[in-house]
């Protein structure tokens, strides 16, 4: 029972990183950002090039590859995404581009075997008899803490209300003179980052290779639509729904159901609640 | 002016006839090579293929013809199989087809080889369907031969013999748990080896499958630890065996394990996850250890070649060379009949073990007894060297239990 606690919370922490920023980019710039599990990948790939290629000790390493990551998410949404606002499809046909370029590029440079991104923590821990890695517990206070910053940010600081406020009213927020393609790149950067964050966290135990971007855009994108396109809280009360979900079917079915639960929730959801938990309104 | 011309075209005849022998003998003998050229499996038969190409016409070739190689890319798909091997046989006219990778794109191949009354040695299949004609049909599928590797039926059997010689055996641990990915062949094999494994007296304690795409072993290891499980044996192929080593040694797993685990059979698996599979053992079908006198320096010139670690089709290919040179030159030409009387007598010291044909001309499997290619399960050691434990008539060091589990 405490072991599907923890390794409960473990997949939450990392689902709730990547669905937050996707939702983020979504509930302010209405942008289904569909390279997002790109981010996730590059996060992981870059740690991985930092510390094995550029002899990088870890931390300035993970801390490096967040942070391209980020400029790189500004700069898709600068050259690629804005000049395209206009229309929902051409968006998501161009993210879907950059996530399958990117994939290509990661086969091309680091070919197709799984990579190894070290762990900050490679000490076992046992919390209440249940062995768990270091690495594990590690994703799972970063996460939450990344998550905490994030709500403190949008409702405490300047930049966060202007966040807000183009969330909850683009127009009258423009009229009131915040600038709105500024705060786009801003929320990008922040959505790319928490997802490069996970890739360098879930990195070390999960895997690194070129095709691990498809998985975790699957999940966020299940999470969202559970949760409610746009809604943070809901996405973070979705990602421990799924979490949990999937953890306790592994647990008491057989690993081999997990991958359904996420494909359920997303089909029941569509059908029942459209708007998801904590929607305003059906995003489709 | 008539005597002459008759005694011209004469002496032109007798001229051609006495030269007729010698540009056959400096004709080269025609390798065609049917592979799926893309993949490692293709590239490593060509490069290993290539080394003993070049390391026989170094010494002078095969009854003093020179080998040549001629590469046809087979794919994964039997349509361009049939093609490869169309193109080697009618226009390139090759003495022998040595390759294949996919076991039914060779299926749909063996009629068109055939009729093209070819030899083939088999390097890559592993279906035992591809020799079973051999016997049933021996006038028109008698071409066919397997060198490598050993078929899945072998293989099924080898690793129940493992799971009731060593880990029984050996380690004295009959509580086993079977753990093995969503996949047809998986399904197929595991409960062969559930039976196998529980009629050699070992207690089956949890047959748990997992979806390929699976990222999180923890419950996975919890259902297998509170089974009263002590070792896990595997039947891993696709994408998750690095992150089941990686969550093995993460959690200190408190059992070994081991069994068929397709991407720990690549010699840098080890390093590419950081050394976690230490104390792992994997199926393989040759490591460099001296399983032969041939293994290690073949491991060796390899890597000097190619920089890489070669996959299992190499050591099929680089040894069919040298059998069928042997052959030939046994056969004192390259006639095919002549030279498959010569090969069914093979016995021929290979990469992974001795080579030699059965009545449907498969690889035989090694024994207790017989130094045959077998299923060799090797143990990643410290710094990334592997071992051979399984079977003991191969074994090069004892096994180790990983570092966390006290014995």
């Amino acid at each position: 029972m405490l072991e599907i606690l923890i390794v409960g919370a473990v997949s939450s922490a990392i689902y709730a990183m990547l669905a937050v920023g996707f939702t983020l980019i979504f509930g302010v710039a209405r942008i289904l950002n569909l390279a997002h599990g790109s981010f996730y990948a590059l996060g992981a790939y870059g740690a991985y090039f930092f510390t094995t290629h550029l002899k990088l000790p870890l931390l300035p390493a993970a801390l490096l590859a967040v942070a391209v990551v980020a400029l790189f998410g500004i700069v898709v949404e600068r050259v690629l995404i804005r000049p395209m606002r206009k229309s929902q499809l051409a968006m998501l046909m161009i993210t879907l581009a950059v996530a399958l370029v990117i994939e290509q590029v990661l086969f091309l440079t680091f070919g197709s075997e799984y990579r190894n991104v070290p762990a900050f923590i490679d000490t076992k821990f046992t919390i209440g008899g249940v062995d768990v890695g270091g690495a594990r517990l590690l994703a799972l206070g970063v996460g939450v803490v990344l998550i905490a910053a994030l709500w403190l940010f949008i409702q405490r600081t300047r930049l966060g209300s202007a966040i807000l406020a183009i969330s909850q009213d683009p127009v009258a927020a423009q009229y009131m003179g915040i600038p709105s393609d500024r705060i786009f790149a801003v929320v990008m950067g922040i959505s790319a980052a928490l997802a490069a964050a996970a890739g360098v966290l879930a990195g070390p135990f999960l895997t690194v290779q070129p095709t691990m971007w498809l998985l975790p855009i699957v999940k966020a994108f299940a999470i969202v639509v559970v949760g409610g396109l746009g809604s943070i809280p809901g996405s973070i009360l979705a990602a421990l729904m799924l979490g949990y979900a999937e953890t306790i079917v592994a647990y008491m079915i057989s690993s081999s159901w997990t991958e359904i639960v996420s494909v359920l929730a997303t089909l029941l959801m569509l059908m029942f609640r459209p708007a998801g938990i904590f929607g305003r309104r059906a995003a489709f | 002016m008539k005597k002459f011309s008759v005694l011209f075209s004469a002496v032109c005849v007798a001229a051609g006839l006495a030269a007729a022998p010698a540009v056959a003998q400096t004709k080269p003998i025609r390798i065609g090579v049917p592979t799926a050229m893309q993949l490692q499996v293709g590239r490593d038969t060509q490069d290993a293929l290539k080394m003993a190409v070049d390391d026989i016409n170094a010494k002078g070739g095969v009854l003093g013809r020179k080998l040549e190689m001629v590469v046809a890319d087979e794919t994964e798909n039997p349509e361009t199989g049939i093609s490869a091997i169309k193109k080697l046989t009618a226009d390139e006219k090759v003495d022998v087809l040595i390759g294949g990778y996919t076991s039914g794109v060779t299926l749909a191949q063996l009629p068109h080889i055939s009729a093209a009354k070819t030899i083939y040695l088999g390097v890559g299949a592993a279906s035992p369907s591809t020799n079973a004609k051999v016997k049933t049909d021996y006038d028109n599928y008698k071409y066919i031969f397997r060198v490598g590797p050993l078929n899945a039926a072998h293989q099924a059997r080898q690793l129940t013999v493992f799971i009731s010689d060593f880990v029984k055996g050996e380690l004295g641990i009959s509580k086993v748990a079977i753990v093995g990915e969503n996949a047809k062949w998986v399904q197929d094999l595991v409960p062969l080896l559930k039976k196998g494994a529980t009629e050699a007296g070992a207690d089956v304690r949890a047959t748990e499958f997992f979806d390929a795409q699976t990222s999180d072993f923890s419950p996975l290891f919890s259902k297998v630890k509170d089974s009263g499980a002590q070792f896990m044996v595997v039947v891993l192929s696709h994408a998750s065996s690095d992150i089941f080593a990686k969550q093995w040694y993460d959690s200190r797993f408190p059992m070994p394990y081991g069994g068929i685990d397709v991407k720990s059979m690549d010699g840098d698996f080890c390093e590419r996850i950081g050394g976690k599979s230490v104390g792992e053992m994997a199926a393989n079908f040759a490591v460099r250890a001296p399983l032969t006198p041939k293994t290690i320096p073949f491991f060796d010139e390899f890597r000097k070649r190619t920089s890489r670690s070669p996959v299992y089709t190499a050591f099929g290919a680089n040894d069919a060379v040298y059998i069928y040179a042997d052959a030939v030159k046994r056969a004192g030409s390259t006639d095919t009949n002549a030279v498959i009387k010569e090969l069914e007598k093979t016995s021929y010291v290979g990469i992974p073990g001795t080579i030699e044909f059965d009545d449907t001309h498969d690889v035989k499997p090694g024994t207790a007894t017989y130094k045959g290619p077998a299923l060799l399960l090797a143990q990643w050691r410290e710094g990334c060297k592997r071992e051979v434990i399984h079977p003991k008539v191969m074994r090069t060091a004892d096994f180790v239990y990983p570092a966390w589990i006290k014995k």
